[in-house]
């Protein structure tokens, strides 16, 4: 199997959601995984696939990106999880997607109703660099004060959430990864652009 | 223990429960419906804090137990026994060493740290709920923000008894957004949810709702600005202890009104009692 499963599913499974949780009660704070490394030929980093393993089974839907599949993936996913993959945005509960696919024609994902917000599809996103110390101000539940997060050039991911504000309790919550690195902004984070910084040298990718 | 997965729970049930629990953090407050399970106790003995431990615990986890603050009452007893016998998890006594800590109607005294999950116990987990018997109204009502009945019922405490006469579950708005029941907690332990460290997880178990509130998020009791919110106060410090910052409990002694007042906190007033002596 190119694609390989957590060694011990149940305790790595655990271990990889609460890392998810971590990241997701508090914004902009960098987790790194421990998950099976993925096949060269994956456009998908290891956190990532970690994430799938953890949160996946036959009672989700997702949604996957032109190019994301690479490698196999869907297979794998079907063998490993039983999740089903949906060509409706809106029907996902989670979407694979990188920043440059949310640009126009933006895909329509579920972002709830005022009365269930929960409905609504979670964003996994693939970036080229992820790390604490960027151009990108964070505020709001789960950040003493801000944060600050570089996430590479990935303006129409930005734009996205940070118009979740305006619609909120409605929105989308976003799980950031880049190689074995994880973050997450909910909707619940107020996102804005600060003054540039340069793009710290650390921040790109090692895995993949 | 043989015959059971780990924790109890099986696997997709948990992730289920997993999925919920990102959504109720990243909407702070809001009620995630879940399917929830049937577990090996009555409803209202703690089964959605159960099961939003059975879904989060790990084998490097250390967990404890509350009731009412103290760790050695049945309700704390016999789930910390469960998790023992269905996780084999370590447990403890102590709120500093524990990094999952179920509670059933208390705050722990001790600051809680970063990086520590407090799991709630909540029988009734919509605050609207006795103004508003309807499901789908109090839903339309959260949607819609539309809160002012719930100032009505806190202004008709201060019309009938001159102030605000809700001390436990008193309810809370999150964030500047939802109006959330706290679960019956004393409203004493209120402002510990405001900008705590730690993650906060609610789960009721009959209601099959779970929400939470995560740390550093803002959390206001309801209040007038001439009827500011309070919290209790007693006369007297603890009589074991003597701490005068904690929760107290009232116990009888005897049959002749004989009366003392300890800390609902076990685990708080035996460090203080050992520093003391």
């Amino acid at each position: 199997m190119r694609w390989k499963a957590f060694p011990d599913p149940v305790h790595d499974g655990q271990r990889q959601f609460r890392r998810v949780l971590a990241a997701m009660a508090e914004p902009g704070t960098l987790q790194v995984a421990e998950a099976p490394a993925v096949p060269d030929d994956a456009a998908i980093g290891a956190a990532l696939w970690g994430t799938l393993l953890a949160l996946c089974d036959l009672e989700t839907r997702l949604w996957i990106a032109p190019g994301l599949e690479a490698g196999g993936l869907i297979d794998a996913l079907g063998f490993h999880t039983g999740c089903r993959v949906t060509a409706a945005p809106e029907e996902a509960d989670f979407a694979l997607v990188t920043p440059a696919s949310l640009s126009a024609p933006a895909p329509a994902f579920a972002e709830g109703s005022d009365a269930y917000p929960d409905r609504s599809t979670t964003l996994l996103v693939v970036l080229d660099a992820l790390a604490e110390e960027g151009p990108w101000r964070l505020a709001g539940p789960g950040i003493p004060g801000t944060r600050t997060l570089e996430v590479g050039a990935a303006a129409p991911l930005m734009r996205r959430l940070a118009a979740n504000r305006a619609r909120f309790p409605r929105g989308l919550d976003a799980i950031l990864t880049c190689g074995e690195r994880l973050a997450a902004i909910p909707r619940s984070t107020r996102l804005e652009a600060q003054a540039l910084g340069q793009p710290q040298e650390d921040s790109a990718c090692m895995s993949q | 223990m043989n015959g059971y997965n780990f924790a109890y729970l099986d696997e997709q049930t948990k992730r289920m429960i997993r999925r919920g629990l990102l959504k109720a953090v990243a909407i702070p407050g809001y009620q995630v419906p879940f399917g929830g399970r049937e577990m090996p106790m009555p409803y209202g003995w703690g089964t959605g804090g159960m099961q939003l431990t059975a879904s989060i615990l790990g084998e490097e986890d250390v967990l404890k137990v509350i009731d009412q603050g103290a760790d050695d009452t049945t309700n704390a007893v016999s789930i910390r026994a469960f998790f023992e016998r269905v996780a084999g998890v370590e447990t403890t006594t102590a709120t500093a060493d524990a990094n999952v800590i179920q509670t059933r109607h208390r705050i722990p005294e001790t600051p809680l740290a970063a990086g520590q999950i407090l799991v709630f116990q909540v029988p009734i987990p919509e605050p609207l709920r006795f103004i508003e018997p309807s499901e789908e109204e109090t839903r339309m009502m959260h949607a819609l923000e539309e809160y002012g009945v719930m100032h009505v019922k806190l202004y008709e405490d201060i019309a009938r008894h001159g102030h605000i006469a809700t001390t436990y579950a008193y309810p809370v708005k999150v964030d500047g957004r939802y109006v959330t029941d706290p679960s019956p907690i004393p409203k004493f332990d209120n402002p510990k949810l405001h900008m705590s460290e730690a993650l906060m997880l609610f789960g009721a178990g009959r209601e099959k709702r779970l929400y939470a509130i995560p740390p550093h998020t803002r959390v206001e009791s309801l209040d007038f600005e001439d009827h500011p919110f309070e919290i209790q106060e007693w006369d007297a410090p603890c009589a074991l202890c003597g701490a005068r910052d904690s929760f107290l409990d009232e116990v009888i002694t005897d049959d002749r009104g004989g009366r003392m007042f300890v800390c609902s906190d076990t685990d708080y007033c035996q460090n203080r009692q050992e520093e003391v002596a």
